[in-house]
């Protein structure tokens, strides 16, 4: 048990960073400035994101007590947080179980398989409630306080959502470890990376769709025929996965049936959580040592062909930026994330469009008509900002090179060549969002040509501005330090700081394009201006880039 | 070849003294060993030649560069190894010497010749197709090693070069390192194994606690005393 609780703390430690933010403020003193914005932005962000969650549970909560089922509101909570924490569990399942570095340190030690895996499994439980309580207090607490529970509700009510992310995480655990006996999965991890997000770009797709077969009316009306719609669906994925239900159950019967649910729960989470143990005991390591075994393919080239190699020579900026494009799409994680949201995006956007409701066919008349062209084209630039923007691109490329920056720093390729390499790519892929928007905008909407062109020119533009914001953002603060790609980008506060300069390059745009409006300006006058606009923003952003650029490529210590 | 004037650089805003003024002359032709115990300062001193880190004080001129000054000539003249070979995972072992070749500017016929000689000499040409990931760490060194050389430098900076290198590799990079300070040009390697400095470097320098604490040629070191060995030289004068 000792040992068990050691490693325990050695690997929350490690998990959340305890012991290297404490040297960087008790010894380093470095950027202390940081986590002062850090949680003002959760405060504002994830703020605003819980208030409105809240009020739609509330709204569910309303509802479902005029149809007699208030309980709903427990049962949405339950179902969907444990949905997300069974489908995100497997994948950070399989990264903390078999691609974490620290396997080869943990194997030779004296400890049993089942206790590493069980450390290993509470560190990832940990940061799961982040999920799970954001999601299930609001409803816990909307359900209690509106229908006036007594102290017994607030009691078993805190116990199961402590135990609710459980019970999915060892279900995810198990099919993991199970698999892992007999898949070779590491041979394939990068398949993984593909099939994990596609899965997840489903969900988000069929989320969509059912959002959309959403009954028309007031909003009040639309709340309660969707209930009336989804508490079907609702309870179906409650059949399919009952201890969903069972918590509700535990907590709106009362006497002895509420109990026996009660038991029911805590009862499964606890047998399973055995059965974990007790598989990891037997399977984990041999699972996990089987997936170590790859070799080299030795695919050795013909000396024809390695001549071919040698003889193709680039200029730096050019083989930098090969270097840069080949990196990036090699890495899975790094497409995924870079181009998922660039696809989702205009999916999201355009699939109302393409279902016949009469709403949206009168919305698609207005906006094929020619008198409206120059709003339509602006939301359409809005669109195109917010989607080509939100790839992490830019504001991510220093990071990205993580460990192997020194190669950069200690090649003659001057600074303002290495970000200019990193700017073209960025702007490629940019482009490549720009234009994946503007083929349902000139299919669905019928955009004229003239009209697309513009719209590509400005979005080129503004993107070129937010990617070199980013770079500089990234310039500032890279993340190198990492062992496995996704924390470059995924765990990296860039994205956020990114994202907000595409919401503040999109609200200076919008800004200027409403005072031109009002100022009776003329549709292609305004194009002008924005576009003259963003180059006087464009050009010296882009000489305080390459300063910079010059000055931190020497200040990064690494 | 390399002047290092007045070095020092720290830590943790001054808590940990890294290097303390530190001063290094290493003439064109030499190959120099820089040792010292762990966490003595010579992997600091290493980066601050190839500008990994920056000095807090003090000034390094290679091959006449100042390499705070003209920093693009300095790393021009530089081939740097460093301990622990962190490359592009995703880029096959061709690529990356591509790669290295555009940044440096090699020209075709040089590039071709020296590519051959280097995969050759360490037994990677059938790896040379594959991804770097999948190499072993002394692979991996080696393919570093190789980028490092293409663009013939004239000062070669190599932390721990022999660490991974299996036997034969680190016999032939031994003879090549000669051989290159032979044309007049200088190696300027830190290691921890003290037989190869005694036999391959014509001066030596011992750091401890981030100052320099002997200089020389190894009967410099030996003041005389014929029969002691570099080991005990260094052990006697790090203890002190």
């Amino acid at each position: 048990m000792k040992t068990f609780v050691s490693l325990l703390k050695a690997s929350l430690n490690v998990h959340f960073g305890i012991s290297s933010l404490k040297y960087r403020f008790t010894k380093e003193k470095k950027r202390l400035w940081e986590p002062i914005v850090v949680l003002l932005a959760i405060v504002v962000g994830g703020g605003s994101i819980l208030a409105m969650y809240s009020f739609l549970l509330l709204a569910v909560f309303m509802a479902g007590q005029s149809l007699g089922h208030p309980e709903i509101v427990i049962t949405l909570a339950f179902v969907a947080s444990q949905l997300i924490i069974l489908i995100f569990g497997i994948f950070y399942i399989i990264s903390a179980f078999y691609f974490s570095n620290d396997m080869s340190i943990l194997i030779p030690l004296p400890i049993k398989p089942g206790e590493v895996l069980g450390v290993k499994f509470i560190t990832i439980l940990l940061s799961e409630y982040l999920v799970a309580l954001p999601m299930l207090l609001p409803a816990f607490i909307i359900y209690g306080a509106g229908s006036w529970q007594g102290i017994l509700y607030w009691l078993k009510g805190a116990f199961l959502i402590l135990l609710a992310p459980i019970l999915p995480l060892v279900i995810a655990a198990l099919i993991v470890v199970l698999l892992m006996r007999f898949i070779n999965i590491r041979k394939g991890k990068d398949v993984m990376v593909i099939i994990g997000s596609l899965l997840a770009l489903m969900v988000g797709l069929g989320i969509n769709f059912f959002s959309l077969n959403l009954p028309q009316g007031t909003e009040e009306e639309f709340i309660m025929q969707m209930i009336e719609s989804n508490t079907g669906l609702i309870e179906a994925i409650g059949n399919k996965f009952p201890p969903s239900i069972w918590a509700t159950l535990a907590l709106t019967y009362r006497g002895w049936q509420g109990w026996a649910y009660f038991l029911l729960f805590v009862g499964l989470s606890f047998l399973l959580l055995f059965l974990l143990y007790w598989i990891g005991n037997r399977f984990f390591y041999k699972g996990y040592l089987t997936g170590q075994e790859i070799r080299r393919k030795d695919t050795a080239i013909s000396t024809r062909e390695m001549q071919r190699h040698i003889t193709r020579t680039s200029s730096p900026i050019l083989a930098l930026l090969q270097r840069e494009w080949k990196l990036f799409m090699r890495t899975p994680i790094y497409v995924m994330n870079g181009l998922a949201g660039m696809i989702m995006v205009p999916i999201f956007m355009f699939m109302p469009l393409v279902t016949n409701s009469e709403e949206l066919t009168e919305v698609l008349e207005y906006a094929r008509n020619p008198e409206y062209s120059l709003i339509v084209i602006l939301i359409s630039l809005g669109i195109m900002l917010f989607t080509s923007g939100i790839n992490v691109v830019s504001c991510t490329s220093i990071s990205r090179e993580g460990a192997t920056f020194w190669i950069s720093k200690v090649i003659p390729t001057p600074p303002k060549d290495q970000v200019l390499a990193k700017l073209i790519h960025s702007s490629i892929l940019s482009l490549l969002g720009l234009i994946i928007v503007a083929i349902p905008l000139y299919i669905v909407v019928a955009i004229p040509l003239l009209h697309l062109t513009i719209l590509i020119i400005l979005g080129f533009l503004a993107t070129g501005l937010i990617n070199v914001l980013g770079l500089m953002v990234d310039l500032l603060r890279p993340k190198l330090s990492w062992n496995d790609p996704q924390e470059a980008i995924k765990q990296n506060l860039n994205a956020f700081f990114s994202l907000l300069i595409v919401l503040l390059v999109i609200a200076i745009m919008a800004v200027l394009s409403i005072i031109l409006i009002a100022a009776k300006v003329g549709e292609f006058w305004i194009y002008g201006i924005l576009a003259l606009i963003i180059i006087v923003l464009l050009v010296p952003s882009m000489y305080g880039l390459f300063a910079l650029a010059n000055l931190r490529y020497r200040s990064i210590e690494i | 070849m390399i002047e290092i004037k007045n070095l020092s650089k720290s830590y943790n805003k001054g808590a940990v003294r890294a290097v303390e003024d530190l001063n290094l002359h290493v003439k064109p032709g030499e190959i120099f060993g820089f040792l010292g115990p762990n966490g003595a300062g010579k992997t600091t001193t290493i980066k601050m030649m190839v500008g990994l880190l920056i000095p807090d004080k003090g000034t390094i001129s290679i091959a006449g560069y100042d390499n705070s000054k003209n920093p693009l000539e300095a790393k021009q003249n530089i081939g740097y190894v460093p301990d622990n070979p962190d490359v592009y995972d995703r880029l096959t072992g061709m690529e990356y010497l591509n790669l290295m070749a555009d940044v440096y500017k090699v020209s075709v016929e040089e590039r071709q010749e020296r590519i051959n000689y280097f995969l050759d000499m360490f037994n990677l040409t059938d790896a040379v197709g594959d991804l770097i990931k999948s190499y072993s760490h002394g692979m991996k060194h080696k393919m570093v090693l190789t980028g490092a050389l293409l663009h013939n430098p004239a000062v070669w900076i190599l932390d721990e070069p022999m660490v991974g290198l299996d036997p034969k590799s680190s016999h032939l990079l031994k003879e090549y390192m000669r051989e290159h300070c032979e044309r007049g040009n200088t190696v300027f390697f830190s290691t921890h194994i003290l037989e190869v400095a005694e036999r391959l470097c014509d001066r030596i320098a011992i750091i401890n606690k981030g100052r320099l604490i002997a200089i020389g040629s190894m009967d410099e070191l030996r003041h005389g005393d014929q029969a002691g060995s570099l080991e005990n030289i260094f052990l006697e004068l790090t203890e002190q």
